[in-house]
């Protein structure tokens, strides 16, 4: 059976609303926030690039890479990879424990989404907790 | 109107059998990156303020450096997997996905040629 | 790229406010709830809009398809939907209630906080108000071939299974194919004809997991596609959403498995 023809020929059929209506649930924002980290962390590549060619290219190449690094958006920016990595990490193992046929309750998936998101923001904290005390406040 | 069935469309040019690959790799980098990225993340914390000098001396340690190749090359692998998957579901125009997945390519080879050459200069 | 946002001309704008009708005895209704519905008439040339009918809870049964119903008998004869065994069993009103797809007829509007939103399942083809084009989806259906194969000759009487080997249908046999997992995946709402979607892939899995079909490698073969199968990224809302109970998403991480198996 082809298409039913439509009454009006220039106006096609709608489209019901999808995104704009369906209600979010733990395990969506998990699934979206594991893409926008992934592709984050992609792209972050260029920092680490930037930071190995600067090393490579003696002390005058490293200083602007250190300060760049040291200001506070650049330490904003260096938090947010943190978490997006730790988060990444995080919500990947949970995606291999579903890959082996575990976890896929939805009450259980919901509550291992919670777990990765409050574990992500511990570790990111920690690790800046830890470089601003024990490293006394030095940048990077 | 298309005077195709549902059922052809649905079918389309059929199956590729392929797919498995894919998904296989990008399981094996994942595992692979576990223990790397927390080695990273070590290193990283280990590197905090530190001097031109000290980033020297770390990546000199032939560990250090082994690692950190290892580190990009498998972050590399999996992210080139992971911006397919995207792709294939966002990009659907044909000279817009055939574009996007040669920039894919092209930024993980270019990265990873930045780095490793990056990597080998501070080794030698 | 995808459209994330609905095309222009199916833009929903306002619509109408019905009052509920007065009670037998000419009174005003105590207690009443608004359903904000959605409605599409292809005979008019204009842009869906959302109703908004307000109803009297005292002399309406306890589940939206009761509310519809009688939307439907006493205020508006024009809405329209699918409706049949009214039990959950026939899968005809499965809908957008309240933002999650289901099936009217086993959603109770107390469960429901404030006014309850209802709209076709998503990122279908709409015919008329609730009722979506579903062609693509049965097609879908059509394509895993829902049928027993096998290549040893027909057995004298019945094809013989131990009851741990039936075992392993259950949680799959029961699919009502209503589609509320299907439209409820965002990786369906982008590729609706190349990705098989939750509800045809539960049913190819129910074939993969029959210890009398004889077909396995023949339909393994016809699922491997990066689209086909592997569009499902496991974001759980068909899980989430089936009014039945059943886990589509374990369903489709059983046939990965079965892929790398064979494959590695």
């Amino acid at each position: 059976m082809a298409d039913i023809p439509h009454p009006h020929g220039a106006r096609p059929r709608p489209l019901s609303p999808h995104l704009q209506i369906y209600k979010w649930s733990v395990t969506m924002v998990t699934s979206i926030t594991h893409r926008i980290t992934g592709v984050g962390l992609y792209l972050g590549l260029v920092f680490i690039a930037w930071w190995l060619v600067a090393a490579s290219m003696g002390p005058e190449a490293y200083a602007p890479f250190l300060a760049a690094a040291a200001n506070p958006i650049g330490q904003f920016i260096l938090f947010g990879f943190t978490w997006a990595g730790a988060y990444h990490l995080f919500n990947g193992i949970r995606h291999l424990a579903w890959d082996l046929g575990y976890g896929f309750l939805p009450k259980d998936a919901m509550w291992s989404g919670i777990a990765v998101v409050a574990l992500s923001i511990v570790a990111a904290v920690g690790m800046f907790v830890w470089a601003y005390t024990v490293r006394m406040g030095a940048p990077i | 109107m298309r005077s195709q069935t549902p059922l052809q469309r649905v079918q389309g040019l059929g199956a590729a059998h392929s797919g498995t690959q894919h998904f296989w790799r990008e399981r094996i980098t994942s595992v692979a990156l576990i223990p790397l990225t927390i080695w990273f993340g070590f290193a990283a914390l280990a590197l905090v303020g530190a001097r031109e000098v000290d980033v020297l001396t770390f990546f000199q340690h032939p560990w250090n450096a082994g690692l950190m190749g290892l580190f990009i090359i498998t972050l590399l692998v999996h992210s080139v997997i992971g911006m397919q998957s995207v792709i294939d579901d966002y990009v659907q125009q044909p000279a817009l996905k055939v574009l996007s997945l040669l920039l894919n390519r092209g930024f993980a080879w270019l990265m990873g040629a930045i780095c490793l050459v990056a990597l080998l200069r501070i080794v030698s | 790229m995808v459209q994330f946002r609905v095309p222009k001309e199916s833009r929903v704008q306002k619509g109408k406010v019905w009052p509920a009708p007065t009670t037998a005895n000419g009174k005003k209704p105590k207690r009443t709830k608004d359903f904000r519905v959605y409605r599409y008439n292809p005979d008019v040339d204009a842009n869906p809009r959302i109703d908004t009918y307000r109803v009297d809870l005292d002399s309406c049964g306890p589940m939206v398809l009761d509310a519809l119903i009688k939307i439907k008998n006493e205020v508006d004869p024009t809405l329209t939907f699918r409706r049949s065994c009214r039990e959950g069993v026939c899968g005809s009103c499965a809908m957008n209630i309240g933002g999650l797809n289901t099936l009217a007829c086993t959603k109770a509007i107390s469960d429901v906080s404030g006014s309850v939103s209802i709209y076709p399942l998503p990122h279908m083809k709409v015919v008329k108000d609730l009722v979506p084009n579903m062609n693509n989806f049965y097609a879908q259906y059509a394509s895993i071939q829902p049928y027993l194969q096998t290549k040893t000759p027909m057995p004298e009487k019945e094809h013989l299974q131990s009851p741990q080997d039936r075992k392993k249908i259950d949680g799959l046999y029961e699919c009502i194919l209503c589609a509320c997992c299907s439209t409820a995946c965002p990786s369906y709402w982008w590729n609706p004809e190349r990705y098989l979607g939750p509800a045809a892939l539960l049913q190819a899995y129910r074939w993969l997991a029959d210890s009398r079909d004889e077909n396995t490698g023949e339909r393994l073969d016809n699922l491997e596609d990066p689209f086909r199968l592997y569009r499902c990224h496991t974001i759980m809302n068909c899980t989430n959403t089936c009014p039945k109970g059943l886990n589509p998403a374990e369903a489709i991480g059983e046939i990965k498995q079965m892929m790398v198996k064979r494959g590695v």
